[in-house]
Order: C-alpha cells, then sequence, then structure tokens
C-alpha cells in the first residue's frame, strides 16, 4: 500500500513522525480516514478516538481531543489539543475524572459551567473508550 | 578599618544571593530549553498552516483573515516575567511596545502576562483587557486555550481589530531578542509555492466552521510556543546578568580586601613606630 508522510503534535511535543498507510481520526462533522494522496483538505477535530496504521501495517490506538487534521501536497499534519496513545492512557485516572465530572453535572449549575463539566466527562468517556 | 570589614560582609552576602539565584536560573533553564524542543514542532506546524491556508482563501471570508479597513484599537498580548533582576529582559519588552506603539499611534488595550508587564501598565495607566494572567510561571496549556478562546470572541466583537504579540525570543544562551508579531488577521507571505495549494483545499464542513474552530487552536498555539520562548530567554538573561553580578562582587571583594589590608598593615606599622619611639625616649 502506498504511503504518506504523517506528523502527529500537540503542545507537548511530537508523537509521531514518520510513514503511514491510514489515519482515521473523529472531526467535528464525523469519522474521516486519510489514505495516501489524498487532496488538500483541512478539517477542526472532535473528540474520539484516532487511529494510525504505520508503513508496517501495524494500527495503533490513540485518544484525539481537539485541533485540526490538515493534507497539504501528501502531507498529513494532526495537530491535537491533547493526544494519548492508547497504552499511555491512565484508565484509572479518567475513571475518576469521569465520576468528578457526573457529580458535578448532579448539583445546579449555570449553562457555562454545564457547559464545562460536559465537556470533561467527554474527554473522560473518550479516554476510557480508548484506553480498555 | 571596620568600615572596610563590614563593607566586605555585605558585599559578601550580596554575592552569596546573586551566585543562589544564577544556580537557579541554570537548572530551571535547562527544563525550560526542553519545554522549547518540545514545542516548536507544534508551533511551528500550526503557524505554516494557517497562513497557508489565509493564503489560500478565495471562496469564502472570515473575519480572521480580512484585514480591516479602519484600525480602530489594537491589542498587545505582552509577555514579561515575574520577577526582575533579569537584565534588560523586561525593559526590552517594554520599549518594544513603546515604539511599536510610536509608530502606529492608535488606542490600545494590552493583555499583560507577567506581573512586571502588569505593573509596567498600570503605571502608564493602560487599558487592561483582562489582569488574569499575572503569573507567567503558573500558565499552563489550559490557560493559553482559554484565553485564545477569549481573545478570539474578543476580535470578533470588534473590541480591537488588530492583535499583536510581545515576547523574547530565545536565540541562544547568550542572545534573546524581544520580537513582536502580528496574530490576528492571521499573516501570510505571498509564494510560488503555495500557489498550486490555493484553490484546492477542501474544508469540511465548511470553510468558516473549519476556521472558528481552528484560529483559537492557533492563537493557544502561538501564545504557548512564545510563553516558552519568553519564559527561556527570562531564565538565560537572569542567568547571565547573575553571572556579572557576581563577577563584580569578587571583584569588589578583592579590591576591598586590599585595602583592608593595607590599613591593617597600615595600623601595626604606626603602632610599632609609636612603641620604638616610646622606648628610644
Amino acid at each position: 500500500m502506498s504511503v504518506f508522510h504523517l506528523t502527529i503534535v500537540t503542545a507537548d511535543g511530537l508523537y509521531f513522525d514518520g510513514e503511514a498507510q491510514r489515519i482515521i481520526a473523529r472531526t467535528i462533522d464525523g469519522d474521516v480516514c486519510i489514505l495516501a494522496h489524498h487532496t488538500p483538505y483541512l478539517t477542526a477535530l472532535g473528540m474520539g478516538e484516532c487511529r494510525v496504521t504505520g508503513s508496517n501495517g501495524e494500527t495503533r490506538r490513540a485518544a484525539c481531543i481537539g485541533g485540526m487534521l490538515s493534507v497539504m501536497n501528501n502531507e498529513v499534519n494532526l495537530v491535537a489539543t491533547t493526544f494519548e496513545w492508547a497504552e499511555d492512557i491512565d484508565v484509572n485516572r479518567a475513571e475518576r475524572a469521569r465520576q468528578r465530572a457526573e457529580a458535578m453535572m448532579q448539583r445546579r449549575l449555570d449553562a457555562r459551567e454545564y457547559e464545562l463539566a460536559q465537556a470533561k466527562l467527554k474527554r473522560a468517556l473518550t479516554r476510557i473508550n480508548v484506553g480498555k | 578599618m571596620k568600615e572596610i570589614k563590614l563593607r566586605i560582609k555585605s558585599v559578601q552576602s550580596t554575592m552569596q544571593i546573586t551566585k543562589a539565584m544564577e544556580l537557579v536560573a541554570s537548572s530551571k533553564l535547562r527544563r525550560a530549553k526542553e519545554r522549547i524542543e518540545r514545542t516548536e514542532p507544534y508551533f511551528n506546524i500550526v503557524h505554516d498552516t494557517l497562513s497557508t491556508i489565509a493564503y489560500g482563501k478565495r471562496d469564502f471570508r472570515s473575519p480572521f483573515v480580512e484585514p480591516r479597513e479602519e484600525i480602530k484599537k489594537i491589542c498587545y498580548l505582552m509577555i514579561a516575567g515575574d520577577r526582575g533582576l533579569a537584565g534588560g529582559y523586561n525593559s526590552n519588552i517594554s520599549k518594544l511596545l513603546e515604539s511599536h506603539m510610536a509608530q502606529h499611534g492608535k488606542p490600545v488595550c494590552i493583555m499583560p502576562v507577567g506581573k512586571k508587564a502588569m505593573e509596567y501598565c498600570q503605571r502608564k495607566e493602560m487599558e487592561i483587557l483582562t489582569a488574569q494572567y499575572t503569573y507567567v510561571e503558573d500558565v499552563t496549556i489550559g490557560n493559553c486555550f482559554e484565553a485564545a478562546h477569549f481573545l478570539a470572541d474578543e476580535f470578533r466583537k470588534g473590541t480591537f481589530d488588530e492583535l499583536y504579540i510581545l515576547y523574547t525570543n530565545f536565540v541562544s544562551m547568550l542572545t534573546q531578542n524581544a520580537t513582536e508579531m502580528r496574530i490576528l488577521p492571521i499573516p501570510y507571505e505571498k509564494s510560488e509555492a503555495k500557489d498550486d495549494v490555493r484553490s484546492l483545499v477542501l474544508y469540511e464542513p465548511s470553510p468558516e466552521a473549519v476556521f472558528n474552530a481552528v484560529v483559537p487552536e492557533y492563537i493557544s498555539g502561538i501564545f504557548y510556543g512564545a510563553l516558552s520562548q519568553s519564559w527561556a530567554s527570562e531564565l538565560a538573561s537572569r542567568r547571565t546578568a547573575m553571572d556579572a553580578a557576581s563577577k563584580n562582587a569578587s571583584e569588589m571583594i578583592e579590591d576591598l580586601s586590599l585595602k583592608y589590608n593595607r590599613a591593617r598593615q597600615g595600623a601595626i606599622t604606626q603602632e610599632i613606630t609609636e612603641i620604638v619611639a616610646g622606648a628610644e625616649h
């Protein structure tokens, strides 16, 4: 299978820099799959699982939250707000975060606080799903 | 004699402080440099992608890209240090701000980051947009995102028409440059290489939606990158300044000990002369 150059970065560092066959990511509009020689493309990322198939055919999973995905000249850049490989996720911590967020949502909150709690819950759930 | 002795003591204790500060700055600097290395690819990719897109925009309009016809107010995101004793670090940033303001001659509002930036704005009685980020050392990535969303919203509302960031670029241990950069509207350079890409980019779901989601990301990326650069610069310039101070102190101690020894020798000689004179009589 033909490959393309993929870079995955966050403000925390470089997570992937090399050849890949395929990347699947959740955008604000749903899941997309990018293969080699994709047309120039730009989209914003939502929260969800991201699957990267490297040049050796091995697929790695990760929790990817926020950011953008761009394709230019067969170069794919994934710039995420947070990005964690499945094996690096601390499921217990995510579970605690989920409980905290749920407890927060039980209380009476104004719209903004509610939104924040909801976002926290979503992040925790994404991590838990990928980490398991 | 007693005076000189006291003086030596005080210089010695000052030297101790400057030495300690130098060591603290060096050890923190190592971590700050690691942070720069980690954030650099992010900073570059975000910046490149956005300027390519801004250049390629053709089939849509975005308030984040179009330069506004009338610039009523300019906003500065000013990053300085929390503490002084860092050579020219803080004053270079404020000098840059002043020269920039003089050049444009427009009303300004400031978002100061760092205690020194805050104090400066209060002293000059400038309009402060938010005083939330007073301590540079405590600003996290999360804070950068918050600030970016806030700035993007204010920009869209028309609170200001241009956004600049003032930070100190970390070139090397010995060189740091105060730098300004335009964040909004997104700057772009014309180039041949980008021409083939420009009209073909596919945006999903729509260019506007993508832009609205991506611009805060871009601002916070630049903000965080600039913050890391500034933080390292502050430490490096503090280290240099403290190194110079320690050297001066040790020179001074040498000088003073020489004077002290001379004075002591003089006193002894005088005493001997007096005793001898007394014995002769």
